[in-house]
């Protein structure tokens, strides 16, 4: 691969805190498992500091930070948990950047929102609801989660609950 | 001539040296035609160093001075688990040394052991220079992928200290995955069984066509060959006891003796089913008459005495699966590294938890440094067609340390490198000047249960209330596998920077003493300017947070060098940027988010989005 341009690197260096990281990766947001896998490789080819062990002080520096943020994109949008958070977080205006516990936070707490309710009024009847199943009174139990779900109609775990309520 | 990097892996029993060069890559034999050295270190009377399999046979006459297995201890604190089993087992002295770092003592002289693994290594350096007729100065040297940023430091001073430029610290799987693959265009899946002398690794790498991704690593660094000699070593011993009422353990000679008879059971135990061990004139009785130790060893015995080390190598591998995110059939290879795995109960019992059996075209003594050759080459620019890539992870996850004891996870283990996090913290309580930054590595919450790394002290905060001093503490790991971490004042821009590294063993101003006492061997490049040192080790204390109107802390002077040994270099910076802090969403289950400064507190604000410190080289 032909050596990197200074001028490419110090361009994408002063750009990197605006690129999000399918700009970064040069990815559509919409891309899938194989294609951030392809094009992580080909950033890391490029900006790897294996191949650019001939660069020396201040470029030496941009490419090293260019490098870490192309990881750190991949780490993000390889794992479907990290990347629905990443995109819930830029879809309210964030910024291009997450760091990945927090990705990682986020996901629990989306995964945690849809097994006890985003809602205080969601929570209570479920909560409720839960308690019914636990003393045996299904009838109550069906009550509850359909209470539940007026306040939160659109959540999968409380529809599941009333699925197998129902069946039972 | 040309430029040439040699590729050297370091291991606990033996070490190997390869080239790659003009497309071939090979091993380059010692001067009695072995490729593999012994990594044992003899210092005989004449104060002569003898290095490989020779001083390996001089263990038996000079117990005391023959030091084996350095690599067990290297980058350990002096209280750890391994340096008090390794005293129980080593004839030779271990001793403590300043800050809590661990020291060979011989005869009179006390060495640490990035000495002794120097010595190692200089060994290695010379084969190659014989073989290749020309001086060597760079190399790729491997180490256990399990290996911590402690362990990893004390191995590149060891390197520096053998007079060579270490271009990248590789990690053994990472290598024996190289070499398996390198030019043969391979689209696979592989497990890479690493039992070596004294650690296990097991890493599952993505080969694609010339790129080389590890999807997970872990480990047991106490976990090796050695345990399955120590087996044997107990049982002859006990039995011993038994049969004469002598304890073979507390005479040097005997034990070393007994050791080596049982190092050659069990290599014998991988050609046949069973071995007699026979060691004339063990010791004496009471009475001056010689002692002969003779027993029979079967392999069922053999099997049954170490099948619960082997099970947990497995317990490992699931890990390792999960992380990856597959299960065993997933995988097209298995390959074999470490000279344990030539035990066929080993081999079997791998085949049998892969459900297909180990790659044969691969030895698994060489491997590693024929590995770590083909790596060296491409890092000097020797790049061919084909040419692989490695993309290699952390194996442990970094932590910090907070409020009650606890280390919270900055750095996932297996995120791959390199990578930089940031996080920002904020004091804790009303006018705290300064903080107690404390670095761990380790899987556990509890920060004590993991490995720390390296503590520094950052204050000169403004007299503020608590929470409104904001502080980025920005961790990087790099391609090495290293750590850097540094703390950044939001506000005035002022910045303290550390590479960390506790117990290397050596305070920076021994390296220093060591580095001058042998300027032949000295490289011309010396490393990152983090690397200089000035402040020695033991004189970090956990400091007080200061609470009076001073608000400087007093160990840290800005004129000097910024210490390699958590000396604090701070720069006084403009602080242009505007951080983009978004609100904090505040924990549900983890609601003590705060750094410890001894009893002094020191709060964590939250979740961190701005990009502040990426861009922010660290050159003042």
């Amino acid at each position: 691969m032909a050596p990197l341009a200074e001028a490419e690197i110090r361009a994408l260096a002063d750009l990197l805190d605006e690129l999000d990281y399918y700009q970064l990766l040069e990815i559509d947001p919409s891309a899938q498992g194989s294609q951030i896998k392809q094009a992580y490789y080909a950033a890391s080819r490029r900006y790897h500091p294996d191949a650019n062990r001939l660069l020396e002080g201040e470029i030496s520096d941009h490419v090293h930070a260019i490098s870490k943020r192309i990881t750190e994109a991949y780490q993000v949008l390889r794992d479907p948990r990290r990347r629905r958070a990443y995109d819930a977080m830029r879809n309210e205006g964030g910024g291009a950047r997450i760091q990945l516990v927090d990705a990682a936070a986020r996901a629990d707490k989306q995964a945690r929102d849809q097994h006890e309710g985003t809602t205080p009024n969601g929570r209570r009847f479920f909560s409720l609801a839960r308690l019914d199943v636990e003393r045996g009174d299904k009838d109550a139990a069906i009550r509850n989660v359909k209470m539940a779900m007026t306040f939160e109609p659109k959540n999968t775990h409380f529809k599941a609950m009333l699925v197998e309520l129902r069946g039972a | 001539m040309a430029e040439l990097a040699i590729g050297i892996d370091l291991g606990t029993s033996n070490s190997c040296v390869a080239i790659a060069r003009s497309g071939s890559v090979e091993v380059l034999p010692n001067p009695f035609g072995e490729g593999i050295s012994a990594s044992v270190v003899a210092f005989k009377e004449d104060s002569a160093v003898q290095v490989g399999n020779a001083a390996r046979a001089n263990v038996i006459h000079d117990p005391m001075s023959t030091v084996s297995s350095a690599k067990r201890l290297i980058g350990r604190f002096f209280f750890s688990e391994e340096v008090k089993k390794a005293q129980a087992i080593c004839s030779y002295k271990i001793v403590e040394g300043p800050n809590h770092s661990v020291r060979i003592q011989v005869r009179d002289e006390q060495f640490s052991l990035p000495e002794i693994s120097a010595m190692v290594l200089r060994e290695m350096k010379s084969i190659a220079e014989e073989q290749l007729g020309q001086e060597v100065r760079k190399a790729v040297i491997t180490v256990p992928a399990y290996f911590n940023d402690n362990q990893r430091q004390a191995t590149k001073d060891a390197g520096r200290i053998a007079g060579l430029e270490v271009l990248r610290l590789l990690n053994e799987p990472t290598a024996a995955a190289l070499a398996y693959g390198f030019g043969r265009g391979l689209s696979q899946r592989v497990a890479v069984y690493d039992l070596g002398g004294g650690t296990f690794d097991i890493s599952i790498l993505e080969i694609g066509r010339d790129v080389f991704e590890v999807l997970s690593t872990c480990g047991d660094t106490y976990l090796g060959g050695d345990d399955f000699d120590d087996r044997l070593i107990d049982l002859l011993a006990d039995e011993f006891v038994s049969q004469f009422g002598i304890n073979l353990r507390g005479d040097p000679f005997a034990f070393e003796k007994l050791k080596l008879g049982a190092e050659n059971a069990k290599k014998g135990l991988s050609q046949d089913d069973e071995v007699e061990v026979r060691i004339p004139d063990i010791t004496t009785d009471a009475e001056g008459n010689n002692l002969t130790l003779q027993r029979v060893v079967t392999i069922q015995e053999f099997t049954a005495l170490v099948m619960d080390l082997i099970q947990r190598s497995f317990k490992v591998c699931d890990e390792a699966l999960q992380q990856a995110g597959l299960v065993a059939r997933d995988l097209d290879g298995v390959i074999l590294v470490g000279g344990p795995t030539r035990l066929p109960l080993v081999r079997d019992a791998v085949a049998q938890y892969f459900q297909q059996e180990p790659k044969a075209d691969v030895d698994p003594d060489e491997v590693v440094a024929l590995g770590a050759a083909i790596h060296a080459n491409s890092l000097i620019g020797g790049v061919e067609e084909g040419d692989a890539f490695l993309l290699d992870v952390t194996p442990l996850s970094l932590r910090i340390g907070v409020a009650g004891g606890l280390a919270e996870t900055v750095i996932e283990r297996n995120t791959p490198v390199p990578i930089e996090q940031a996080r920002t913290f904020t004091t804790y309580q009303d006018f705290q000047e300064s903080v107690q930054i404390k670095i761990y590595q380790g899987e556990s919450r509890q920060a004590e249960e993991n490995e720390l790394l390296g503590q520094f002290e950052f204050g000169g905060f403004r007299k503020a209330r608590r929470g409104e001093v904001q502080i980025d503490v920005t961790f990087e790991i790099n391609a090495d596998g290293l750590v850097n971490v540094t703390a950044r004042d939001q506000e005035t821009g002022q910045e303290a920077t550390t590479a960390i590294a506790l117990s290397s063993g050596l305070s920076p101003e021994e390296m220093e003493k060591i580095l001058e006492a042998s300027p032949a061997e000295r490289v011309q490049t010396m490393d990152a300017p983090n690397e200089a040192v000035t402040q020695p080790a033991d004189e970090l204390v956990l400091a007080e947070p200061s609470t009076a109107g001073d608000a400087h802390q007093p160990a840290i002077d800005p004129n000097e060098e910024t210490g390699r040994d958590l000396k604090v270099d701070l720069q006084q910076r403009d602080s242009g940027e505007t951080p983009l802090s978004e609100e904090t969403e505040p924990s549900d289950t983890d609601d003590i988010e705060s750094l410890e400064v001894d009893d002094d507190l020191f709060e964590q604000a939250g979740v961190d989005l701005t990009d502040l410190t990426d861009s922010d080289d660290l050159e003042g």
